[in-house]
């Protein structure tokens, strides 16, 4: 019977095209922009490294003025000053542990030819690599040991490596940064996490750097660092001050396996505020944070508002959508009733004819669909296009999404078919049946 | 057979009570051809909308092939419509999106028979009526005549035990008002029992018996008893 | 109206369509007036003044890599460079500019002191020949002289003597008269004298989306950094010619450092707004769309609801309506829906604003714009209802009298 009701459900959408080709763009367009929109949003708060964030922790420590907290006291600073960070990575009291900051530099090529290259870089410790799951194509991440003694090695990003290298093995090679030779260790393949978690403070859907240093090499100025700095109490003279000031500018991640680690880590972390009170530093209530992955991405609101009030509009627009298609569909199905008397007359009962009119509002709820999908697929191309670089990335469908479309699309359809269908199914035969 | 004892019809409105049958009896024997003429209002299409088991009765008792239709539900009463009547209709109610043989196929869908069966009953009853070669064709594209031809090819797939006929005529010039009629006779000839509501006469006297129908009762029956009696017997 | 009533009744038998077309009225109206509201606060943001000459400026980057580089003689030699050009104005060194998103801030306050309450502003750092190269207008007091202007070591704490404000900071500072701003002395990093000098009308903070955008303040620094701005204004009409030329001077003058980014500041206004030009489009795409799904939908109903009642209109036809009535009915009904769905519209618009401004920080919503909204879907409606009224006003009386 399922094949008969399909076919009788295209007979009626093609016979009545007008109505059923209104039906469909309402529910296509309704389809089309809330899966741009929750798309937007997918993407944007999609775990951006779902086999350990559960393990990734991002460090807070309130170490602001007593008299006029951060963040109006909601939330303790952003980022660490360089003496908690230094602290904390001497201390080495987690399974991994990461200080980072952003830099930038200058390349040299050795071609004359080429013109000298200005990159983003990424100063940040050995275990960046192997926290943070980076894949590598050549060679990999530096040790602690270079850390701890200062080498300058870099790690470039395969972009990078192509412009400098043409794309080949570049490991032991060597590049002139910011008038310094740097010893190439490794070479990043493609790695470009949405939202760039491990850094939410410069941009939480900027591309990954172009290259990477050890971090120490911020405080010798071998390499430029640069990224938000936020100070609440004047400086010294000099790079020295800078460093020894209160001014945040390094952000510390760390990895713990067990909810028991987690729980030792914060607790030595109030021990170490403890400590610091003892020097007149920490004079705020102790309020220390460790946020894996998705809290510090909630807790940074990296999904915009303005995606989110699209995505609450657009789904009320899809109720507008939908609301249409249950008036054209009562009035299709109320429009049948001679039709529907008249099957009951030849022996249909109410569950046929429920069945029947059910599989053609779920055919149009596909058609829509369908189309709701392509309008989608237009609606992000043409996102991406009107946000420009922000977007970049966050504006493809999956399939998860595509068959989301389309079961969206099916279950509204079929919500917006059953009163009318059940209309249709209550008419009662005897009186269609009289000639009018 | 089609057995009606003490059927009465109220239809309850908000502060109106129509008596549409009361205590309604007919007996109608296997290979009849009754027809029903009455006034309009006088209750013939409540009848036949319950002998076709459209429409409920509020009391009395009704047997159609000596099964209690009260006891029915809606479903056993869609069921039983499609295996044992065959309707038609003044204004035809062909389906208009549906070609010919779609149109007849209606029936046999319900009816659960296979592709086969339904291929070969849909073409054998369009043969019938002299419609083999429209098959494809939309009800728009034919005349009246044409039209109650399908409808009667329709009512007639599912070799039903019962016709009911509500004006088939009604909307049909005379001449083909005739050819329809003389289908249904050929149609009756061949053991199909017919109840043809009609407010024609004239047509009414084709039938082997006629009833008529005043303020919801049968008024009159216009060939008495014995044939009845030989039935029960 | 003797027929308000009649279609009232017969509304009320077909309670379930009308309702639907009234809650498709609703939900337009609210969303419709709410993206509206959204759209013209994100226009009124971009009509704000960036204070700067923004036709006739543009900016590059550059950036020094070689070591041992005397960066102050080549500042000197660079601007020296570029003031010289022909159809150039002016031009400076400056660490931030205006509406680029990235750039510096820091607090005054009136009192020196580590708990006294402070005003954060943008910093720009600049020398007297500031405000005439990014074209701001000095309202009161006196620009820079060539002596004040100090050179900053990177790292340096101290800050110079003066500075000039914008009339917003000043008004921040100094609510009663923001024009007493001049020759008053405010801290900077908590306890470093300053004195205003001069208030400028206008200059936008590099950030967009602060609520202290209008408040900057012009400092005179010369910067001994490694990377910097130059900003340039040129003659009118002559910015695009001397971009180019500007860019190859400096590059070939000093192969030590990389000039990048050479960019317009028309272009950096309209990179600072691309989100809110990018949602205002999606919102009207929006709008309109919904605005024509609606329509559409009325257009729907009304036909199939004239064809069921085909021959109810051919009998009011025999019976003497004219074909004006039978029009004006149909306008009636739709006009009817409309009315019932605005208000329940109203209710809507208002309920969503709240949760947009509890939710997002948006303002209220003005009366104006609901009232528009109001006006906007009776129109809309009697539109889409125009032609199956007339369709139905054709419908011949003769159909009365026709069986099927």
């Amino acid at each position: 019977m399922f094949s008969y009701y399909l076919r009788l459900a295209w007979i009626s959408i093609i016979r009545h095209w007008g109505l059923s080709l209104l039906m469909v763009s309402a529910i296509g367009l309704g389809i089309g922009t809330a899966m741009t929109t929750v798309t937007v949003n997918y993407l944007m708060s999609a775990n951006p490294i779902p086999e350990k964030s559960q393990q990734l922790f991002y460090v807070q420590l309130d170490s602001w003025d007593v008299n006029d907290p951060f963040d109006d006291g909601l939330n303790p600073p952003d980022q660490l000053t360089f003496t908690d960070s230094s602290n904390l990575m001497r201390a080495k009291q987690a399974f991994r542990q990461n200080v980072q900051a952003q830099a930038f530099g200058v390349i040299e090529p050795e071609d004359p030819e080429m013109l000298p290259l200005i990159v983003n870089g990424r100063a940040n410790s050995a275990d960046f690599f192997s926290m943070f799951n980076v894949p590598f194509i050549y060679g990999s991440g530096w040790s602690s040991q270079s850390d701890e003694s200062k080498e300058l090695v870099v790690v470039l990003s395969k972009e990078t490596n192509d412009k400098l290298f043409g794309g080949k093995d570049s490991v032991g090679k060597s590049i002139q940064l910011d008038g310094n030779m740097f010893r190439v260790v490794g070479v990043i393949d493609t790695w470009q996490p949405k939202p760039r978690f491990y850094d939410i403070t410069t941009g939480a859907f900027n591309d990954s750097e172009d290259i990477f240093v050890p971090f120490h090499l911020i405080a010798d100025e071998k390499i430029s660092r640069s990224g938000n700095t936020n100070c609440w109490k004047p400086t010294g003279d000099g790079f020295k001050a800078f460093l020894a000031s209160e001014c945040i500018w390094t952000q510390f991640w760390v990895e713990l396996k067990t909810p028991q680690d987690k729980e030792d880590y914060l607790q030595f972390l109030n021990a170490y505020v403890g400590e610091q009170k003892q020097f007149g530093r920490f004079q705020r209530p102790i309020d220390n944070r460790l946020s894996n992955v998705m809290q510090w991405l909630e807790t940074q609101e990296v999904v915009a508002d303005d995606a989110q009030m699209m995505m609450a509009m657009s789904f009320m627009f899809l109720i507008v959508c939908l609301l249409n298609t249950v008036g054209l569909l009562l009035a299709k199905f109320l429009g049948k009733a001679p039709e529907i008397g008249l099957r009951q007359a030849l022996g249909a009962s109410k569950i046929t004819l429920f069945s029947q009119y059910i599989i053609e509002s779920a055919c149009i709820g596909i058609l829509g669909g369908v189309l709701g999908l392509i309008l989608a697929y237009l609606g992000l191309k043409g996102v991406e296009g009107l946000y420009g670089d922000y977007m970049q990335g966050l504006a493809s469908l999956d399939t998860n999404m595509a068959l989301l479309a389309v079961g969206l699309a099916l279950v509204s359809t079929i919500l917006a078919g059953l009163y009318p269908t059940w209309r249709a199914c209550n008419i009662q035969p005897a009186q269609q049946l009289k000639s009018q | 057979m089609l057995v009606m004892k003490n059927i009465n019809k109220i239809f309850q409105t908000a502060d109106i009570q129509t008596h549409a049958l009361r205590d309604f009896c007919l007996q109608v024997n296997e290979g009849d051809f009754v027809s029903v003429t009455g006034p309009s209002g006088s209750g013939k299409t409540t009848f036949l909308n319950i002998a076709g088991l459209l429409e409920t009765y509020s009391n009395g008792e009704f047997l159609l092939d000596g099964e209690d239709v009260g006891k029915l539900n809606d479903n056993g009463r869609s069921r039983m419509r499609n295996q044992k009547i065959g309707f038609i209709f003044q204004g035809f109610n062909l389906i208009p999106d549906l070609n010919l043989y779609d149109n007849v196929d209606v029936p046999l869908r319900y009816r659960g028979f296979n592709a086969k069966e339904r291929k070969c009953r849909i073409e054998e009853n369009l043969q019938r009526v002299g419609l083999a070669s429209r098959m494809k064709h939309l009800p728009s594209q034919l005349s009246g005549g044409q039209q109650q031809r399908v409808a009667i090819a329709r009512a007639l797939a599912t070799s039903p035990r019962f016709l009911l006929a509500d004006e088939p005529t009604g909307n049909l010039d005379s001449e083909m008002a005739q050819g329809v009629l003389s289908l249904l006779e050929e149609i009756n000839q061949q053991g199909t029992t017919i109840i043809m509501v009609t407010h024609d006469a004239q047509l009414a006297q084709r039938a082997k018996r006629t009833i008529q129908v005043k303020d919801g009762r049968v008024s009159e029956l216009a060939i008495v008893a014995p044939q009845i009696h030989q039935a029960i017997a | 109206m003797l027929e308000t009533g009649l279609i009232l009744r017969a509304l009320t038998r077909n309670k379930i369509g009308a309702l639907l077309v009234a809650l498709q009225i609703a939900l337009t109206m609210a969303i419709m007036v709410n993206a509206i509201f959204m759209i013209q606060d994100r226009q009124q943001q971009m009509q704000r003044e960036s204070g700067l000459d923004e036709a006739n400026t543009f900016y590059l980057t550059n950036t020094v890599f070689a070591q041992d580089y005397n960066i102050q003689a080549h500042l000197q030699t660079d601007l020296h460079l570029i003031r010289n050009t022909p159809g150039v104005v002016d031009a400076i060194q400056i660490n931030a500019v205006p509406l680029s998103g990235s750039g510096w801030s820091m607090a005054l306050q009136h009192q020196s002191g580590e708990d006294k309450d402070a005003i954060g502003s943008a910093i720009y750092m600049v020398d007297e020949h500031g405000i005439n190269s990014m074209g701001l207008a000095l309202i009161a007091g006196t620009n820079f002289e060539q002596a004040d202007v100090e050179l900053r070591k990177d790292g340096q704490s101290t800050w110079p003597a003066k500075t000039i404000i914008t009339k917003a900071f000043a008004e921040n500072l100094y609510p009663d008269d923001w024009q007493s701003a001049i020759g008053k002395t405010v801290y900077i990093s908590q306890t470093q004298p300053m004195q205003i000098i001069g208030v400028v009308k206008a200059l936008q903070a590099p950030w967009n989306g602060w609520d202290g955008v209008e408040r900057s303040m012009l400092v005179p620094f010369h910067r001994e950094a490694k990377g910097s701005y130059y900003f340039i204004r040129t003659e009118a009409g002559r910015r695009d010619e001397l971009m180019p030329i500007i860019e190859k001077a400096l590059a070939e003058s000093d192969k030590e450092r990389i000039i990048r980014r050479v960019t317009t500041i028309e272009e950096t206004r309209k990179r600072s707004y691309q989100q809110h030009n990018a949602t205002n489009t999606i919102l009207t795409t929006v709008v309109i769309t919904l605005t024509l799904i609606t329509g559409f939908g009325i257009v729907g109903l009304a036909i199939f609801s004239i064809n069921r009642r085909t021959k109810q209109i051919g009998t009011r036809r025999a019976l003497g309506a004219t074909k004006g009535q039978i029009m004006r009915y149909f306008m009636m009904e739709n006009f009817i829906i409309t009315s019932f769905g605005n208000i329940i519209g109203c209710i809507g618009a208002v309920a969503l604003n709240i949760w947009l401004v509890n939710s997002f920080s948006l303002s209220p919503i003005s009366f104006e714009l609901v009232a528009f909204g109001v006006v906007a879907l009776f129109i809309v409606g009697q539109l889409a209802v125009l032609y199956p009224a007339r369709k139905a006003a054709m419908i011949a009386p003769a159909i009365a009298t026709r069986t099927v």
